[in-house]
């Protein structure tokens, strides 16, 4: 009301329109400054979700026009028995992946928090895995993970812990997942670690020492100074943790293809086989977009999390 | 048609600015160059293929019309999505390379080409019948079939010997006698059961058929794979799988099996001509031990799978006949030829003016490649081309049935769950 006010005032005073003024205000400035950011995602988020949405609600074949079937393509990955493999797959794989990264990235974090010697380049070499191209870094488990050639399966045999070639890593249906889980551990882990270890740091020394004083010992700093002043870093980290594996694409593909026999077809890779594979764009993006559901029950989560903190 | 008139207006205003140019640079003749193709093909397995297109090919063909000609190369695995920009887009290259059922699925973004296609014929000795399973839509050739990536059987002579086996096995049968026997020698086969796009297909399909049984009668409707036939050619492959193979094939892509091959870790696997030619580049010595036969027989016969590679000419072209005066000429015999020759085989003709060329001197061991090419299908068969045929390749509903039962799952229930995909994908495709 006052803002209004005043720049009535001022609109009495000086008649002549002047641009920078204008700018100036607070609310045509404010929109200038957002609008860039919101154009950027309607055009790079917004238009491509929405006509997802669309392409979803067509019958709609490569490179042939589309016609409107309503629900039909919801109702056939209802009715679709690998499509629910791919749920109970991608929830297996965010499920176990997010809290194995979760717990060893708190490790991970408490240990590098720690003084020791080189702790600078550990620090720096600890990020390896996450800054190498994800189909580069997949490739090199791709020999790692392949019996005649994998380093692991080498040393099993070589202490003779099991009989030669050793354990199929991407064949056995049940190791496939559980190897894939591990790749995406080992990949997601620095991304923890670091986020949580500047957490860490934040927390004021002075507290570690009243506790000590209080006669806690080093559980018992943890589990009643770190643990709770964690607690909004861990939830974050985990939240976006979760949103990148449940969308996980070039990891999988690169190493089974959702094979063997769908044992590790998750949403990403099912939908871009029968869109792209398969030239079916609508059943393609029904997939596609069934994974925005829980999805957005995740994002609720967290806007509703964070709401007290920001007050 | 708004293409081709926004660019012979663009022509004229460069033959203005051309002939502008003359004027001011005395008298010569006025003659606008003519607008360079681009043609997209996926990165060859045998790198000197592509560069003999684009660096010999390409040249003598600006030197002999004018016409420059780009060549892009796309990565393995990627043609298709690059195809299906181009074509949901309407820009890009001209001319394409494309496969399997492509021709169908972009029916209304290329350009008819029975024309020519009946001019090489014509000229070179006629089509194999094959070749137009694949690229005639609706009685028009939609592409240019150049070469049939076939896949066999490929084997280590010496270790089958040891087995007791001069020649390969016939059957399926003495195959997976065969194969007991070398597993228990530790030499195990190895044929790719996972996820893949060509070396799984390459032998589950041809099993399937050899033993009478398909997804779908020709009429492209009828359901039939529920049959004793498919139930037969399941428990065969789940005891070749548990009796003869490395647990690994289930995982395997088409990577794994020329790994495991040219590594000495499996004796027998189904494939392409890569292997041997892999062998003779990098493994002499194990080549001399390498053959390659045909898939062997079932009760209805042998059979192979189709993969044929073709060129198509996007509609989006602005000058389709230039398109078409390229194709032509990259398929008569003075060009074709030595560019074929290049690859030795590992790209079979479907012209029957190359049957007995000389490249099939140069390896004897790839003839049987040549004598496939005859009754070669494309997965799907005997139906016609349909969109329902790619969604169950993307799907990899007939592997998957194979896979399910070779991990444990009980013949009814693998043939029940395909049933129900092909009758769900048939029916909306």
């Amino acid at each position: 009301m006052t803002a209004e006010s005043l720049a009535s005032v001022a609109a009495h005073r000086r008649p002549a329109f002047s641009l920078g003024r204008w700018l100036e205000r607070g609310g045509v400035f404010a929109w200038l400054m957002v609008l860039p950011p919101v154009l950027f995602l309607v055009a790079l988020v917004g238009y491509p979700f929405f006509y997802g949405i669309w392409l979803s609600l067509l019958n709609r074949p490569v490179a042939a026009t589309g016609t409107f079937v309503g629900l039909d393509n919801y109702i056939n990955a209802w009715n679709d028995p690998v499509f629910w493999q791919v749920v109970l797959n991608t929830f297996v794989y965010t499920a176990v992946a997010t809290v194995l990264k979760m717990v060893g990235g708190l490790g991970l974090a408490l240990v590098m928090n720690q003084d020791f010697r080189f702790k600078n380049l550990t620090r720096a070499l600890l990020l390896l895995p996450f800054i190498v191209p994800t189909v580069l870094s997949t490739i090199a488990w791709q020999w790692i993970l392949d019996p005649a050639f994998s380093v692991v399966n080498w040393t099993l045999v070589a202490t003779g812990l099991v009989e030669k070639p050793g354990p199929s890593w991407l064949g056995n249906p049940h190791l496939a997942m559980a190897s894939l889980i591990v790749v995406n551990v080992w990949r997601g882990l620095p991304f923890y670690a670091i986020t949580l270890l500047a957490g860490l740091q934040t927390i004021s020394p002075e507290l570690y020492e009243a506790a000590t004083i209080d006669g806690a010992g080093t559980w018992g700093k943890f589990r009643y100074v770190t643990l709770p002043l964690m607690k909004p870093v861990i939830f974050i980290v985990t939240m976006f943790s979760v949103i990148f594996t449940f969308a996980d694409f070039q990891l999988i593909y690169v190493l089974t293809k959702g094979g063997p026999a769908n044992a590790t077809h998750v949403f990403a890779t099912y939908a871009f086989d029968i869109a792209m594979g398969g030239g079916q764009f609508g059943q393609g993006a029904a997939i596609a977009l069934t994974m925005v559901p829980p999805l957005a029950l995740l994002i609720l989560a967290m806007a509703i999390y964070l709401r007290p903190s920001k007050s | 048609m708004v293409s081709v008139s926004r660019a012979s207006r663009r022509d004229l205003l460069k033959l203005t600015a051309l002939g502008a140019a003359s004027t001011l640079a005395g008298p010569s003749i006025v003659r606008a160059a003519p607008k360079p193709l681009t043609m997209m093909h996926e990165s060859s397995f045998i790198p000197p293929y592509d560069a003999h297109f684009k660096t010999k090919m390409a040249a003598a063909y600006e030197k002999a019309t004018g016409t420059k000609i780009n060549y892009e190369i796309v990565s393995v695995g990627s043609l298709l999505t690059r195809v299906t920009t181009a074509a949901e887009n309407g820009t890009g290259p001209d001319m394409t390379q494309i496969g399997f059922n492509w021709a169908f699925l972009f029916n209304e973004k290329f350009v008819d080409v029975s024309d020519i296609a009946d001019e090489i014929g014509k000229e070179s000795g006629g089509w194999y019948p094959s070749a137009q399973e694949a690229v005639v839509v609706g009685g028009k050739w939609k592409a240019i079939p150049f070469g049939n990536i076939g896949q066999l059987m490929n084997w280590r002579t010496d270790w089958f010997k040891q087995a007791g086996y001069e020649k390969f096995p016939e059957t399926w049968d003495e195959l997976l006698e065969a194969g007991i026997k070398l597993k228990k020698q530790g030499h195990p086969f190895g044929f790719e059961l996972g996820h893949g796009f060509g070396d799984n297909h390459g032998w589950l399909y041809p099993l399937l058929w050899s033993y009478g049984a398909r997804e779908v009668e020709a009429d492209g409707k009828t359901i039939v794979i529920d049959s004793d036939e498919t139930a037969r050619a399941v428990d065969y492959c789940r005891r070749l799988y548990k009796e003869t193979m490395l647990e690994d094939c289930l995982g395997w892509t088409d990577v794994n099996n020329n790994k495991a091959f040219l590594s000495e870790q499996i004796s027998c696997t189904n494939n392409a001509e890569s292997i041997l030619w892999a062998a003779k580049k990098d493994f002499p010595e194990m080549a001399k031990v390498i053959d390659q036969s045909p898939n062997p027989k079932g009760p209805k016969g042998s059979f192979a799978m189709l993969n044929p590679l073709c060129h198509a000419i996007f509609t989006h072209t602005p000058d389709h006949k230039a398109a078409k005066d390229f194709l032509r000429w990259v398929m008569k015999p003075e060009q074709c030829g030595p560019w074929l020759d290049i690859a030795v085989t590992y790209y079979q003709p479907f012209l029957h003016k190359y049957d007995d060329a000389p490249m099939w001197n140069v390896e004897p061991k790839n003839k049987p490649y040549r004598d496939t090419l005859k009754d070669a299908h494309l997965p799907g068969w005997p139906a016609p081309l349909s969109r329902a045929q790619s969604e169950t390749i993307a799907k990899y509903v007939v592997v998957d049935m194979f896979a399910k039962a070779c991990a444990g799952k009980s013949t009814k229930d693998v043939i029940a769950e395909a049933k129900a995909q092909l009758v769900q994908i048939y029916k909306t495709a």
